[in-house]
């Protein structure tokens, strides 16, 4: 494994205008099924980005003499709402616009700080070895033998549970993978002849960082990214389900149908509608991440 | 090697104090069992007489040597819900655990390697397609939308499987789906990936030109190389899963197991049975975690150079 | 070979007959431990009925009080604070003992002089007026009051003071002949009482099991074996009644009715619970100081919308804090609590009440409808303009400074307004104590009243009075009596009774019946 005789460097990064024509390369070479991820994903940022303005019904107003009324084609729809009405009689439509606002916020925050934890922290500990690495290691072991719950639960004890904290909960959700992985990459990356060439001449250890490691863990990273967007918004929910996610009446998809369980057999409306949502944002991004995985790597690329 | 194992080891012993120790100062500054199950209507004077007999009214750094003793004398208390001693309720809680993980982990080895690989055959076709949107779908429920599903269709409309419980082999179908979802979708693509990477690789190049198929190629060494990345994955996939042992399914299909137990002693700050749980799961996963490394160094000497 | 097997199988086939009837019932919790003293829990007084006894029994078919023999077969006041007892002859525990009047003495002092910190607790708000049991012979018992005590049978029928063998307790940690805490610890998991069921096997929180004892006193127990499984999730619970891996289920919510109708093999049955949800409010915390802002804060809430909205109408909104249980105590004439958003409105404008943030605290699930009776409640303080927020927390705040409003119940912990109210709202209890309520020497005079007359009419017009003083500066709101349900097979006959504690599964000889079929 160790007799890589290629420069990774020579195509990983095209130049500017590169940049466009491989775009354009990139979705002629798309299936059909990457080609539905991408317009599902800009359908669902866009949704999210014009919630406010697109939304039928004040996601929080509630309707106590309308609750549970089923969407439109039912019996007992109330007009006005197309999605039916939750326990509360609010507008289910409205409430998934937003929720979907919400969650891909928490859930692209969350992925970026535990991008940046573990990655940094990965890095630190497969380029410094020593004691920095027994230390990085033996968080991400205890990480990963204390339950998440737990951690969760830990802290928001300690700083309550408002959004902010929401956010760095799920931040801390997946960090050791990153640092896992990175740790794991920039060790065998050390080993390689142009690695230990750079490190031979001199150069400092950030340039030894920037120029040659990271651009040779852009794909791992990238995969690992989708992978924590969807574990976050399962995570959410999961907190949800466990009474712990975002504080009602505030709607994240997750909180929906975390919540809303217990209505799956009389008012399934409640949970579907979320839970489709749900499904088609991790689809979407992890046939995007996957697709870009793919075109970046360049030892499949060059054959 | 053995200086090696030794490190291993005694890193290991390290991070497990650590968690104990953490554990167990962030579950007292987050407040204390009365305040949570006990404590519901009763006078100032009586909360101080059930601190005191419970033992929460002294120093927590006593608190804390006690409970370091209990290492040494094995007494690790009684649970101050179930009054009976933790190592009890701990361990009538793992078996199940351990029981679900095993099936769930079966199911997930059984699916995703056959399919990570067929993946990377196909990965132009469309079952290289199918087989990802199917391992994606795994990703995208969340797990107990699916167990509510499966609850819907195989128990409430179709009264074949049980619902409740962990009697009989028929009660394992439902959690063990359940529970593998995720890790089948992780794996499948895991495998695919590792399986990818490994087709790039130069010796494969080599024995393609030497005119092997690409699929005599994967065989022979895409499968041995791509398995040091699957175990490493599985060895992550197996010690998440008992640490958490599935609060969620667990709930649902009212399991007996240890994720639930350690998610209800801590909402309820039940600091025995808390601190005995953290201690039996961190220990597996820690030893799990070890003879992982351990394996590693002995199948790739120079991990073993590196670290040493 | 076969033919053993042949043999066995047409045991099992025998014992599944009518000869042996076994129950399975679905809880949404099952208990921790058993031990009737130390509990008052919601999720306890599910299980005590059916394997322990008190010594004043009472018809609980119906609201009326009825007492009746139990333990003790005759009772009556030798003198003001002194009632003398008659034991009940050739009762047996469920380890083979003998009930002895040592027994008694021991299960009524371990209350009453209680040295165990959680039967401290217990005995304190509910027992206080008891001074001493002691044994005059062997079939007699005296009983001794601090004060005269009006509600001598009320209290002697309390679950805390069901009788437990003394021998077998002291037996089961430390030395054998001496009590012990660790003792009272060990019987709450191998609990042994005198009742119709012996617990057969408990795995805390997980399954309890009842066999019938064939040695009970009374009319033998209908059911041979009855397992309890707890199953938190409702969807659940619901599907495991309808697989049929169980015959009744607990707590299913007012939103879930409907799958029960809707299946023609089962049936509901449910009461408005005797026991308040409430919201609590404090006192004195320095945004609500001022009684006209707890007052617009109670003006605002439309509880019979709540009733209607998530009960369908089956709870019970009250008036004031008083339940039919009470019997002649039972005021449902006196109005302390309404619905007036206009005057909310005024009440606030005159408090110079500015929008400062008010926030209502809910546990996730502990009540049924909780968390959505809080959101409803903030989005009825919206409406007269109150700035209210929902914050849900595992944790209970009631004693925490900074805690503004939040949900609570009111449970009735025997049929009497001392029995709830009494028991929450004293002077020096619990409210009090834990700094969300103040009172002062006029209530507790009127509380005294209330508490020790012997006259029906004056503890009335006592209760009345303090009852002005909870409307003049409140410290709660009760919402309703929650409509609580159990579901079965249609081969089941059973329904909660009246006469009992809310949640009590009593399964005894009358209170069920089971056509296996």
């Amino acid at each position: 494994m160790a007799d890589a005789a290629f420069d990774p460097l020579a195509s990983a990064r095209p130049g500017a205008s590169g940049r466009v024509a491989g775009a354009r390369a990139m979705w002629r070479e798309a299936n059909a099924i990457q080609k539905a991820a991408f317009v599902v994903a800009v359908l669902l940022l866009a949704a999210a980005a014009l919630a406010p303005l697109i939304a039928p019904h004040d996601p929080v107003a509630q309707t106590l003499i309308a609750r549970l009324r089923p969407p439109v084609g039912f019996e007992r729809f109330k007009e006005g709402h197309l999605l039916g009405t939750d326990e509360l009689g609010r507008d289910v439509l409205s409430r998934v616009l937003w929720g979907l606002r919400l969650t891909l916020a928490l859930a692209f925050a969350g992925a970026i700080i535990g991008l940046l934890l573990g990655g940094v922290l990965g890095l630190l500990s497969g380029m410094a070895g020593g004691v920095t690495d027994d230390l990085v290691m033996g968080a991400v072991d205890a990480q990963i033998a204390i339950p998440f719950t737990l951690v969760a639960l830990l802290i928001l004890a300690v700083f309550g549970s408002s959004l902010q904290v929401m956010v760095i909960v799920l931040g801390l959700y997946g960090w050791e993978q990153y640092a896992r992985i990175v740790r794991g990459e920039v060790r065998k990356l050390m080993r390689m002849p142009f690695v230990e060439a750079a490190v031979a001449a001199g150069a400092s250890r950030p340039r030894i960082a920037f120029r040659h490691l990271l651009p040779n863990i852009v794909s791992p990273l990238v995969v690992q990214f989708t992978l924590s967007l969807s574990n976050i918004v399962l995570q959410e929910s999961t907190l949800s389900f466990l009474g712990m996610g975002v504080q009602p009446p505030t709607a994240t998809l997750g909180s929906m149908v975390g919540i809303g369980r217990d209505y799956m057999p009389t008012a399934p409306w409640i949970v579907i509608f979320p839970a489709l949502a749900i499904l088609l944002l991790t689809f979407a991004v992890q046939i995007l991440g996957d697709w870009l995985r793919d075109r970046a790597d360049v030892r499949l690329r060059s054959r | 090697m053995i200086a090696y194992a030794v490190r291993v080891i005694a890193k290991a012993l390290v991070t497990f104090l650590a968690i104990v120790t953490l554990v167990f100062f962030f579950t007292r500054i987050t407040g204390n069992p009365i305040d949570y199950v006990i404590g519901q209507g009763i006078t100032q004077e009586d909360r101080a007489l059930l601190m005191t007999y419970f033992g929460l009214d002294q120093p927590l750094w006593l608190q804390y040597l006690r409970f370091l003793r209990a290492f040494v004398d094995g007494e690790f208390g009684l649970s101050f819900v179930e009054r009976r001693p933790v190592t009890e309720i701990v361990a009538d809680r793992l078996w199940p655990s351990l029981q679900l993980l095993g099936s769930g982990l079966a199911l997930t080895l059984l699916l995703s390697i056959p399919l990570g690989i067929v993946a990377a055959i196909e990965r132009k076709s469309w079952i290289g397609n199918a087989v990802m949107s199917f391992a994606f779908i795994g990703y995208a429920i969340p797990n107990f939308v699916l167990a509510t599903f499966l609850i819907l269709i195989f128990a409430y409309w179709l009264n074949w499987l049980p619902v409740v419980g962990n009697g009989t082999a028929l009660h394992f179908i439902m959690p063990t789906i359940t529970l593998s979802g995720v890790m089948i979708a992780a794996l499948t693509r895991f495998t695919r990936n590792a399986m990818l990477d490994v087709l790039g690789q130069d010796y494969m190049r080599t024995a393609r030109a030497k005119g092997l198929s690409e699929r005599q190629g994967l065989f022979k060494h895409g499968l041995r190389n791509a398995s040091i990345t699957i175990l490493s994955v599985i060895g992550l996939q197996v010690a998440g899963l008992a640490a958490s042992g599935n609060v969620v399914v667990e709930a649902i299909f009212a399991w007996p197991g240890i994720g639930d137990l350690l998610v209800r002693s801590a909402i309820q700050r039940d600091y025995p049975v808390l601190q005995f749980g953290v201690i039996a799961v961190s220990v597996a996963v820690l030893t799990v975690n070890a003879l992982v490394d351990i394996a590693y160094a002995y199948a790739d000497p120079r991990i073993r150079l590196a670290r040493a | 070979m076969t033919r053993l097997l042949a043999t066995t199988a047409l045991a099992a086939l025998m014992a599944g007959s009518a000869f042996a009837v076994e129950l399975k019932v679905g809880a949404a919790n099952v208990t921790t431990y058993l031990d009737p003293g130390r509990d008052h829990s919601n999720v306890g007084s599910q299980f005590y009925y059916n394997s322990f006894d008190v010594l004043v029994e009472k018809n609980y078919d119906t609201l009326e009080t009825e007492w009746r023999p139990g333990l003790a077969t005759e009772w009556k006041l030798v003198e003001p604070t002194v009632m003398e007892l008659k034991l009940r002859q050739g009762v047996k525990f469920h380890n083979g003992d003998a009930m002895t009047a040592d027994d008694v003495v021991f299960s009524l002092n371990r209350m009453y002089q209680a040295d165990f910190p959680p039967y401290q607790v217990r005995a304190r708000d509910r027992l206080a007026n008891f001074e001493k049991a002691e044994k005059v012979d062997e079939q007699t018992i005296r009983i001794t009051a601090k004060k005269e005590e009006p509600l001598w049978e009320t209290l002697l029928n309390l679950q805390q003071v069901m009788i437990v063998p003394m021998k077998y307790t002291m037996s089961l940690a430390g030395d054998p002949n001496a009590l012990e805490h660790d003792d009272f610890e060990a019987f709450s998991l191998k609990p042994v009482g005198t009742g119709p069921y012996k617990v057969a096997e408990l795995a805390p929180g997980e399954r309890l099991v009842w066999e019938r004892f064939d040695d009970f006193w009374g009319d033998k127990a209908p059911l041979e074996r009855v397992t309890v499984t707890q199953i938190p999730e409702t969807a659940s619970r619901i599907t495991a009644l309808k697989t049929g891996e169980v015959d009744l289920i607990t707590n299913v919510a007012p939103d879930q009715l409907t799958l029960i109708e809707q299946d023609p093999k089962l049936k509901a049955v449910g009461s408005a619970t005797a026991l308040f949800h409430v919201m609590i409010m404090n006192v004195n915390h320095p945004t609500l100081k001022d009684p006209r802002i707890r007052q617009a804060m109670s003006l605002a809430v439309d509880r019979d919308t709540l009733n209607e909205a998530l009960w369908f109408g089956k709870a019970i909104v009250p008036s004031t804090h008083t339940m039919q249980e009470y019997g002649p105590l039972y005021m449902p004439d006196l109005v302390t609590f309404e619905y007036n958003p206009e005057k909310a409105k005024e009440l606030l404008k005159e408090a110079g009440y500015n929008g400062e943030e008010i926030v209502y605290t809910s546990f996730p699930t502990y009540y049924t409808n909780g968390l959505l009776a809080a959101q409803a409640i903030v989005d009825m303080w919206k409406a007269v303009g109150i700035n209210g927020k929902v914050e849900v927390n595992d944790k209970w705040t009631g004693g925490a400074p900074e805690m503004m409003a939040r949900n609570w119940s009111n449970p009735m912990y025997f049929a009497d307004p001392f029995g709830s109210f009494g028991v929450m709202w004293a002077p020096g209890g619990p409210s009090q104590s834990e700094g969300r309520f103040n009172t002062d020497e006029a209530y507790a005079e009127s509380w005294e009243r209330f508490r020790f007359s012997k006259d029906i009419e004056a503890r009335k017009a006592a209760y009345a009075e303090l009852m002005d003083r909870i409307k003049a500066d409140p410290p709660l709101l009760p919402l309703y009596r929650p409509y609580e349900s159990w579901a079965m097979s249609t081969n089941i006959d059973w329904a909660p009774k009246k006469g009992h504690i809310p949640y009590v599964l009593d399964f005894r000889a009358g209170s069920i019946t089971f056509a296996t079929n």
